[in-house]
């Protein structure tokens, strides 16, 4: 048998397959990481540095924790961006009554508040998913900008403990470890699955298909509540944004759902989520340090992105990929 | 008879204007195995799917045990005790062996919500061990597994519960002879438990001999019950059809002689891991069978003509010496290619019967690129109509067809760009006998018009009755060539297969 043939064996096994798929992570992580300090030495890469560049990608690790949700049924949403922004004001102008219950509670039931109702008028208007939430993500942002009241809404200095290490890594964790959880532990994560293979099949299974859509919605606005904490107390403040100003948020966190859905095969969505985030604040960094105009930086950024994916989903030859 | 179990009263189904199931009463004893056989659209899977919850009762009722048995879907009909083994893929891909056997059912798992997988799987290799197909593994997803093994899951999948109905709806066309095996084994014992199985197949052999009693649908209506031990193909055959069905359908010409006249010529092609060192040639007229087990490299030798085989190396060239190595130069030199995976490879399953036919000609029908609907409309209906594709119109969605009126429009779709060659894979595979034998005497004319036709087959009986030459292969390489003789056997054929 040929060493190819033998590791693809190999890789059918959980337990290699997941050991795999994360030595796979970490070593074009190690690869980005080299490739930049080889570049900039000076500008890139210390340990302290190396560290915010983490600190900074779980912020987004966490929304595409939650966009992983609806995602693996063929759903999509644009209203993230509009969710960060809404449900920092909610959580920072509730945080000034109630302290650290407010911003936390307040962005979290503001979050999981616009998944329902994404998720509802998406399944009882039959509208497909990107043309519900662009129209909705517009509602948001002027809601948004009302209830700030059109000024920067400022987090409080005593408040930020979810702005830097340990609170946000402990958020952040509990977000990741609940994402593992709902995927492996409970029957939503087996239903997302089955409803993006076959609508059809899962709901002669007896599957509520509409339920758990909506329940993806509820979930993936819940963690990007979370995310919005972690970015107002990262950022110390936040400014409604409106004519579709905040859509740029959502494809950070989307990106690292496409390392999530490439890593799926391997059993390691999660794992994969936060590395792949990370391996994208890298290469942002890196840009950063060698003083690349932003625009260049995006277009490096977006080719390295499909350069990983496609090297490491490598479908079958024939396999059909939309 | 042993006591009835299962009784249909009055069953009716229609899809629009189509009628597909017309007024069906029929019973179900406990502990047999009922065969359900009639044509392709004859009704038989839009009755079982019914009863399973598939699809809804427009009217009538089905009695299980006495009381009446109305199911929204396959859960809730498991839970009533009935299941049933579909005929296409019924496992769903990204979940877990484990996850697709429970699918619906995670509750026995789950307490305060949270789903408890080690149980769940380990209770899903202790049913794989027991079905005798502990080669699974239960943890693994699912995507690892082929067609063939997904089947078996779906056994285990669709019996561990112990219902008292289980429904095979035209399983054993996929599986190779080891899986067929396999079904029957549990079929058996399924019987032998007292549990009731009905059993959908258009082999009729195999009907006849697994079954206890044989029940005929005909254009959606009930015609007749008979005891399997009585019954004979011809009967059957006959009541499927509504009049007599010559039992010799296949060609009976022997030692005319096939023209001289090379019209295709494969050279030492190989793929990788699937033939090797091929090498033949096709003549004007003829009519070339390649046969062989399920995985010998027949199946591809269909693709690397066709140019959609990958990584192919040696050469396939036409007399003109044009090279054919990609699809769109297949095409373009007038070759045509049916594969045997019709719903994924063949046909565009959500599109209209039209937009399936016209697709290869496209370019012609165009009259300076504009595409003229009426234009598309007369050309797709005159090839419909002229194999006889049973239709409410060129409108239609082929996903409402049944199997052999599927294949029938991919044959128009060929015979309409007017192919000179013509490579059919498994042509009437999971097709009843009226539609095969459409398809061997639209073969027979294709052939008096001076087309060449490669027929890859799994059944023996249609190479022999159909092809002027047979190629047999083995382990991806040719291993034996017979020429059109009334004296050729079947073993004299399997004896190169094995």
């Amino acid at each position: 048998m040929s060493i190819g043939k033998r590791l693809n064996e190999l890789k059918k096994n959980e337990l290699f397959g997941r050991f795999y798929g994360i030595m796979l992570l970490l070593l074009l992580a190690v690869f980005f990481w080299a490739v930049f300090k080889i570049l900039t030495p000076d500008n890139f890469g210390t340990l302290e540095k190396t560290y915010y560049y983490l600190q900074s990608s779980i912020i987004y690790s966490v929304g595409a924790c939650g966009f992983y949700f609806i995602v693996v049924m063929g759903l999509f949403d644009f209203s993230i961006g509009a969710n960060v922004v809404l449900s920092a004001i909610i959580g920072v102008t509730l945080s000034k009554q109630f302290g650290y219950p407010g911003l936390l509670i307040g962005a979290v039931l503001c979050g999981l508040a616009i998944g329902l109702c994404n998720g509802v008028i998406y399944a009882k208007l039959r509208i497909p998913s990107m043309i519900v939430t662009v129209g909705l993500m517009l509602i948001f942002e002027c809601v948004a900008y009302f209830a700030s009241g059109g000024e920067k809404q400022s987090l409080d200095p005593s408040l930020q403990f979810f702005g830097h290490a340990p609170g946000n890594m402990i958020l952040a964790l509990i977000a990741f470890l609940l994402t593992f959880f709902i995927l492996k532990y409970t029957k939503i994560g087996t239903y997302c699955y089955a409803i993006g293979s076959d609508e059809y099949v899962a709901k002669n299974m007896g599957i509520n298909v509409n339920k758990y859509k909506i329940l993806g919605f509820v979930l993936l606005h819940g963690f990007v509540g979370i995310m919005a904490v972690l970015s107002v107390s990262f950022g110390t403040s936040m400014t409604a944004l409106t004519g579709m100003a905040t859509m740029s948020r959502n494809f950070t966190p989307l990106m690292g759902t496409f390392f999530g859905l490439a890593f799926r095969k391997y059993g390691t969505p999660v794992t994969a989520m936060v590395i792949g985030e990370f391996i994208i604040s890298i290469i942002f960094n890196g840009f950063i340090a060698l003083g690349a105009p932003t625009t260049i930086q995006n277009v490096v950024t977006g080719a390295a992105l499909l350069l990983i994916v496609a090297i490491t989903t490598k479908p079958a030859k024939g396999a059909v990929v939309k | 008879m042993g006591e009835t179990i299962l009784v249909a009263e009055n069953i009716c189904k229609s899809f629009g204007i189509t009628k597909a199931v017309r007024d069906v009463s029929m019973t179900f004893a406990r502990g047999e195995i009922h065969g359900l056989i009639g044509e392709n659209g004859s009704g038989k899977s839009t009755f079982v799917s019914m009863l399973c919850g598939i699809h809804s009762i427009d009217s009538g009722r089905f009695l299980l045990n006495g009381e009446e048995l109305h199911v929204k879907n396959q859960v809730e009909a498991n839970d009533k005790g009935v299941s049933i083994i579909v005929q296409e893929m019924g496992t769903l891909s990204g979940l877990t062996v484990a996850e697709n056997i429970f699918l619906g059912r995670e509750d026995r798992f789950v307490k305060y919500g949270i789903k408890n997988t080690t149980a769940m799987n380990r209770e899903a290799a202790r049913l794989l061990d027991k079905y005798g197909f502990g080669h699974i593994d239960a943890a693994a997803m699912i995507d690892h597994y082929h067609f063939e093994d997904r089947k078996l899951i779906e056994i285990v999948k669709a019996t561990y519960f112990d219902p008292q109905i289980v429904v095979i709806d035209e399983t054993t066309t996929a599986l190779s002879q080891n899986g067929r095996e396999e079904l029957y084994k549990h079929m058996k014992r399924i019987r032998d438990e007292g549990k009731t199985i009905i059993f959908i197949s258009h082999d009729l052999t195999e009907v006849i001999e697994f079954t206890d009693n044989i029940s005929v649908l005909r254009d959606g209506s009930y015609i007749d019950t008979v005891k399997s031990s009585d019954a004979s193909e011809d009967e059957l055959k006959r009541l499927m059809v509504g009049r007599e069905i010559a039992s010799k359908y296949y060609r009976t010409d022997y030692g005319e002689p096939v023209s001289g006249e090379t019209v295709l010529s494969v050279q030492g092609v190989s793929v990788p891991e699937r033939i090797n060192g091929i090498s033949f040639e096709l003549y004007k007229g003829e009519i070339l069978g390649f046969g062989g087990l399920s995985e010998c490299g027949m199946h591809e030798v269909g693709k690397a003509i066709f140019g959609a085989s990958y990584d192919r190396t040696g050469s396939v060239t036409l007399a003109d010496g044009t090279k054919i190595d990609s699809i769109p130069t297949a095409i373009r030199h007038s070759i045509a290619y049916a594969s045997k995976d019709r719903d994924n490879e063949s046909i565009i399953i959500y599109d209209s019967i039209r937009d399936n036919i016209i697709l290869p000609s496209i370019n012609d029908l165009a009259e300076k690129r504009i595409l003229r609907k009426k234009k598309l409309n007369e050309f797709a209906n005159r090839y419909a109509k002229l194999i006889s594709v049973k239709m409410t119109g060129v409108d239609q969605f082929v996903s409402n067809l049944s199997g052999g009126n599927k294949q029938k429009v991919v044959l128009a779709r060929w015979i309409g760009r007017d192919s000179d060659i013509i490579v059919l894979d498994s042509p009437t595979r999971g097709i009843d006998v009226k539609v095969k034998a459409d398809i061997y005497a639209l073969m027979s004319e294709l052939k008096a018009k001076g087309k060449s036709i490669i027929m890859i087959s799994e059944e023996i009986q249609e190479l022999l009755g159909m092809c002027d030459r047979i190629i047999i292969m083995k382990n991806g390489v040719i291993n034996g060539e017979f020429k059109r003789d009334e004296r050729l056997s079947e073993e004299d054929l399997i004896a190169k297969m094995v």
